[in-house]
């Protein structure tokens, strides 16, 4: 076995995600007890911007940059990643719990028959490079720290915004190009086209600040001023599914336990009720606003700073006086 | 088209859920088909409407069985139960070995499953599945188009910033989640004929497994520790009126939280 750690720097049409530079930062940390060697795994087609982002990341860049590769599916990275896992035998493999890192990871553990802690909120390490996992269970109602035994590597995903960005690593990787062309009519399945989201927004599971309307906004149309606000805070729209089954919303924006758990910096909420189905998915941002018309509304049982008001009055003069606050700055 | 559904009768998401010791939880009796899984029923059952065929409903429990009954009020034509002592202690990898080696030599065409199961909330069962079985997977679907079970159907999956749109041949595994369809309720009528069904039971020995394969022995990576969620400090309700309210927040965000 090496000593190395390694993690997926997983890229969408050549941007490497923000994830994978706090999983390479988070690394970093974690190779000062162990010594170990730090490598990002790189996949993919048209790759030099990515790589060029990743080298003062990682101590190692493994790259593969292949047109076959130009869409993730789970086949063609397995059949890359699986032979040069087996090869190099890092000690620890972590990706970002992404739409790609939870198709992929638990394949690829079941492939490799090792250990895999999905959907993480925190990962430490011990000197003799045990990973320890803490992960949420029933929705974050308990949480798990989990140990690996002895199958390597120790793998896990972990959600956005988990660790910082360290920008001052000043590594200068070492690329080791892979080739292992394959036959792409060998593969199983094919990505045939991508319908992007309107808007340049980053999906709610990504963004540092993310604020969101519940049945509160009374109408698909209100929304507008929740875009409003959330531009001024370089933010994402959530909501809660009472507006997704209303038809106002695209379920891609639910937070909640049949939606999506969000990790992000300040969470706030209008008019949203607080039942615990929402709750479930706000359990690891860190800072949570709540306006309510609704004294007692079980939200702000779960919030740091409330407002009983009318969300039609706070929203719109909180963007103003946010446009204010930023403009200070 | 032969479909099976893999579903797990899970603590329901109003349910307390407490750490009782380091290794312990105390869960309270209040227990619901997983969300995902009633959606994955339903398009099971929808493309028997349009095909013809079967559903079968299958389960790794030694006691619950009513996601089971679920599925067969929904519609389902089959249910199995996989039941053996040796199971307890099973992590979703062992649990994906069993239901592989009871499907290995099924005549099937389409597995569908729980994008997750609501609670140790992993996602790893439905891949685990499919790459024991070698077969192609597509995970958390929110859209599946198959004009003819033989030729290449569409799928459609989510990713940060849009939908992918997929194609493939059957066989193959897809996960399910909300916004791929919405789950029928039963007929009380249908309710009743559950209640009474008789759940195909089938044990380790019949699958060629051994208590080793599965259970507490099969684990790579197992719960040191439970902990109870971060707690989070009482919250402060801004008391001034309107807008000095609005200004407060503000100010607290920047100064106190820090987060602006
Ligand atoms: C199995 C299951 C899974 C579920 N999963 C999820 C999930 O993933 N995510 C989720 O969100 N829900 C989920 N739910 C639904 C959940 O139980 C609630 O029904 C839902 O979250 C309520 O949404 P809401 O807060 O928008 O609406 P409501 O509960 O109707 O709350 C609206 C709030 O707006 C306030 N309000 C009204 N007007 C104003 C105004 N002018 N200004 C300010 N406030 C105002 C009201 O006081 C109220 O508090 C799930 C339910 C089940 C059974
Ligand atoms: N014990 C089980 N029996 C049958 N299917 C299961 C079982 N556990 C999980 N599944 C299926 O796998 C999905 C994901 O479960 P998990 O990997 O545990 O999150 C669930 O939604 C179910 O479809």
């Amino acid at each position: 076995m090496s000593n190395e750690i390694w993690v997926f720097a997983e890229q969408q049409e050549g941007k490497v995600r923000r994830v994978a530079f706090e999983l390479l930062s988070a690394a970093a940390d974690f190779s000062k007890k162990t010594g170990s060697t730090v490598a990002g795994i790189l996949l993919g087609s048209g790759l030099q911007e990515a790589l060029k982002s990743l080298t003062s990341y990682a101590d190692k860049i493994y790259l593969l940059d292949d047109p076959g590769l130009a869409a993730y599916t789970s086949d063609a990275y397995l059949i890359h990643m699986a032979p040069l896992i087996k090869e190099h035998q890092p000690s620890i493999l972590l990706g970002g719990a992404t739409s790609t890192g939870k198709d992929l990871f638990p394949r690829l553990a079941m492939h490799l028959q090792t250990g895999y802690a999905p959907d993480c909120t925190g990962l430490t390490i011990e000197e003799n490079g045990k990973l320890i996992a803490k992960r949420p269970l029933y929705g974050g109602k308990v949480f798990a720290e989990m140990i690996y035994l002895e199958a390597k590597p120790q793998m896990a995903t972990v959600r956005n915004n988990t660790f910082l960005v360290n920008q001052n690593l000043n590594k200068s990787a070492q690329v080791i190009p892979i080739s292992s062309p394959i036959d792409p009519s060998s593969l199983k399945k094919k990505v045939i086209g991508l319908e992007k989201a309107a808007g340049a927004k980053l999906d709610i599971t990504e963004a540092e600040i993310v604020v969101a309307a519940g049945r509160g906004i009374k109408a698909p149309e209100n929304f507008k001023i929740m875009e409003e606000l959330a531009d001024v805070l370089n933010a994402s729209v959530g909501t809660t599914r009472a507006t997704v089954d209303e038809g106002w919303r695209d379920v891609k924006d639910q937070i909640g336990k049949s939606g999506k758990n969000i990790s992000a910096k300040l969470y706030m909420a209008f008019g949203v009720s607080g039942a615990i189905h929402h709750i479930l998915g706000i359990g690891t941002c860190k800072t949570v606003v709540a306006v309510d018309t609704d004294p007692n509304a079980l939200i702000f049982n779960y919030a740091d700073y409330g407002i009983v008001g009318d969300l039609f009055q706070i929203v719109p003069a909180l963007t103003e006086e946010l446009k204010k606050a930023m403009a200070e700055k | 088209m032969d479909i099976y559904v893999l579903v797990k009768q899970v603590p329901d998401p109003e349910a307390n859920v407490k750490v009782k010791s380091d290794v312990e939880l105390e869960i309270e009796n209040k227990y619901f088909t997983n969300f995902f899984d009633e959606i994955a029923i339903e398009a099971g059952l929808k493309l028997r409407e349009k095909f013809g065929g079967k559903v079968t409903v299958l389960t790794v429990d030694n006691k619950k069985v009513d996601a089971l009954r679920r599925g067969i009020a929904m519609g389902a034509d089959d249910a199995i139960q996989i039941t053996d002592p040796a199971l307890e202690g099973s992590d979703p990898f062992a649990i994906a070995k069993t239901l592989a080696a009871y499907l290995k030599d099924k005549p099937f065409d389409l597995i569908l499953a729980g994008r997750q199961a609501m609670d140790d909330d992993a996602g790893i069962v439905g891949p685990g599945v499919a790459e024991l079985l070698g077969i192609p997977h597509v995970n958390m679907i929110v859209g599946l188009e198959i004009d003819d079970p033989k030729k290449e159907l569409k799928v459609v999956r989510e990713v940060e910033g849009g939908k992918e749109i997929l194609s493939c041949f059957l066989p193959a595994l897809f996960t399910c989640q909300k916004g791929l369809n919405n789950p029928r309720i039963p007929q009380v009528m249908n309710v009743m004929k559950a209640m009474k069904a008789q759940m195909k039971k089938v044990d380790l020995a019949a699958l060629g497994l051994s208590a080793v394969d599965v259970g507490g022995q099969a684990v790579k990576i197992k719960v040191q520790k439970y902990l109870p969620p971060p707690k989070r400090p009482p919250v402060k309700m801004i008391k001034e009126d309107f807008p000095e309210n609005v200004k407060q927040l503000v100010k607290l965000l920047k100064e106190e939280a820090k987060v602006i």
